[in-house]
C-alpha cells in the first residue's frame, strides 16, 4: 500500500474545488451490452398523454416528463426487450444512465452512461441543468483527463433508483396500452 | 513518455451508491487516459463478474434486501438460528473482532444488543429479541474486496473498484483520490493511492475520517472507529497496517 498525500489538509482546504466528469459508454453501447442477441434497436419514443400521466400518478410515480426515449431491442420480427436512457440531477452530481427491461417488465440491467461531479454552486442554477437538456449520452462531458475517485460521505444513488422505478412504470404502461405493437 | 494505455471503466448503482469499476488494459504509467467501452471482450466479462460479486454480497448482507441473511436475522424471533454462508460468517467475525478491539465503538447492532447474537459452524443465533444487525459500516468495504478478488480471478492485472468512496486499487496503477466538498460542492485532491484501499466516513454534520488500509473491509470499518474515538492515531490502525486522517 502506498499513499502519497496531495498536501497538508489545512492547505488543501484553501485550494479551489474542481469539477470532473466521466463518460462510461454511450446509449447505443449500453443497448448492445444489455441485449447482445438483438440485431437492431428501433426507436419508439413514448409520449404520455394526460390520462397516462394520471394513471402513473395514481401508482405513486411522478412521470416528470411526458416524452420517453424508448428503444425496442429486436431480433428478426421478435421484440427482446426495451432500453430507456435518462438522467438525474443530485445535489452535486448529474448521472446519466440506461435501463434494460425484459419482456416480463423486470429490470435486466442498469448501466451508468456518464457521471458529472459539479462545482456545487452551479448545479442549483437552471442554466447549469439546462446544458444537459437534449444531450445525448455520446456528447462529451469530460473535463480534463483525470481519473478522480471521490471519497466523501457515500454518494446516494436515490435519484437513480427513483428514476429506474419511473422508467419501469412508463414502459409497463406503454406496453399495456399497445404502444409497442 | 509513458505509453498510452486503455482503461475500461463502468459504473452501476449498487449497494445504495454508485459503484465504479476500472480495469487497466495495457501500458503503464499514471491513470490518465480514459475510454469507456462496452465491447464484450474479456475485460467486460471481468467487470461483469465483479459487479455480480458485489450484487451477491448485497444479496447476503443488506438489511434492506428481503431474504438476505441479515434481513432474515432481523426478522427472526429470539432463540432462532439463521443459516449463513462462509462469506457472511467471515464478515460477522471481522465485525465482532473490531467490536472487541475498539471497546465497543464498532457495533453492528447499533446499540440494540451487542451480545444478542453469535455464530457457530453454519448458523447465526439470535438471543435477544430486540437485537438487529446492520452491516452498513463494513459491508461495502467487504463487497469492494470481493469485487477485486473477482477481477483478479478473471485475470485483470490492474484496476480499481470504488463503491461511493470505499475504494480499492490493485496491480501496477496509481489513482488520485479526491474528496468531495459537501458544503460548497466540487472535489479537492487529497492523495494518490497504489495497491491499497481508502474509505471516508462522516458523522452527522461536520467532521470526516479517512482511512487507508491494505484491504477495503478494514478501511471502511476503521473510519467509524476513528470518527467516534476522534483519534487519528488509534492503536488499532497499526494492527491492520492502516493510516487515518481526521478532516
Amino acid at each position: 500500500m502506498r499513499v502519497v498525500l496531495a498536501g497538508a489538509i489545512a492547505t488543501a482546504a484553501l485550494t479551489p474545488a474542481s469539477a470532473f466528469a466521466v463518460d462510461y459508454m454511450n446509449a447505443d453501447q449500453a443497448a448492445r451490452l444489455m441485449f447482445p442477441d438483438a440485431d437492431r434497436f428501433e426507436s419508439r419514443p413514448v409520449v404520455l398523454d394526460a390520462d397516462a400521466l394520471q394513471t402513473l400518478d395514481a401508482q405513486g410515480v411522478r412521470a416528470r416528463s411526458a416524452r420517453w426515449p424508448v428503444k425496442l431491442a429486436r431480433r428478426g420480427d421478435q421484440t427482446l426487450g426495451y432500453v430507456v436512457s435518462d438522467e438525474v440531477v443530485g445535489k452535486f452530481e448529474l448521472i446519466s444512465y440506461a435501463v434494460g427491461i425484459g419482456l416480463d417488465g423486470a429490470v435486466r440491467q442498469i448501466e451508468v452512461l456518464s457521471y458529472r461531479e459539479s462545482h456545487g454552486g452551479e448545479i442549483r442554477l437552471p442554466a447549469w441543468r439546462r446544458q444537459f437538456v437534449g444531450k445525448t449520452a455520446a456528447s462529451t462531458l469530460r473535463v480534463g483527463d483525470d481519473i478522480a475517485n471521490i471519497s466523501g460521505a457515500t454518494l446516494s444513488c436515490t435519484h437513480v433508483t427513483e428514476g429506474v422505478k419511473r422508467i419501469v412504470a412508463v414502459v409497463a404502461l406503454a406496453k399495456k396500452t399497445g404502444l409497442f405493437e | 513518455m509513458t505509453p498510452a494505455r486503455r482503461v475500461l471503466r463502468r459504473a452501476r448503482p449498487l449497494l445504495g451508491t454508485l459503484v465504479e469499476i476500472g480495469i487497466v488494459i495495457d501500458g503503464e504509467g499514471s491513470a490518465s487516459q480514459t475510454e469507456g467501452d462496452a465491447r464484450g471482450d474479456d475485460s467486460g466479462a471481468a467487470i461483469d463478474a465483479a459487479f455480480a460479486a458485489i450484487a451477491a454480497v448485497e444479496g447476503r448482507l443488506s438489511r434492506f434486501a428481503a431474504g438476505s441473511e441479515i434481513f432474515r436475522f432481523n426478522a427472526a424471533a429470539a432463540g432462532e438460528r439463521i443459516e449463513i454462508g462462509t462469506d457472511t460468517r467471515r464478515v460477522l467475525a471481522a465485525a465482532d473482532a473490531l467490536h472487541r478491539a475498539s471497546d465497543g465503538i464498532f457495533d453492528i447492532t447499533l446499540g440494540s444488543g451487542a451480545t444478542g447474537w453469535h455464530c457457530d459452524a453454519g448458523g447465526l443465533h439470535k438471543s435477544g429479541a430486540a437485537v438487529h444487525l446492520d452491516l452498513g459500516g463494513i459491508g461495502k468495504g467487504h463487497a469492494v474486496d470481493c469485487a477485486v478478488n473477482a477481477l483478479r480471478a478473471a485475470d485483470a492485472q490492474a484496476g480499481w473498484v470504488n463503491a461511493g468512496g470505499d475504494l480499492r486499487v490493485f496491480g501496477a496503477t496509481t489513482v488520485p483520490i479526491d474528496l468531495r466538498d459537501e458544503t460548497a460542492g466540487g472535489v479537492r485532491r487529497f492523495a494518490t493511492l497504489t495497491d491499497g484501499a481508502f474509505a471516508t466516513s462522516r458523522l452527522c454534520t461536520d467532521g470526516h475520517a479517512s482511512v487507508a488500509a491494505p484491504e477495503c473491509i478494514w478501511a471502511d470499518a476503521l473510519t467509524k472507529i476513528i470518527l467516534v474515538s476522534g483519534d487519528a492515531r488509534h492503536p488499532l490502525l497499526e494492527r491492520f497496517g492502516a493510516r487515518a486522517w481526521l478532516h
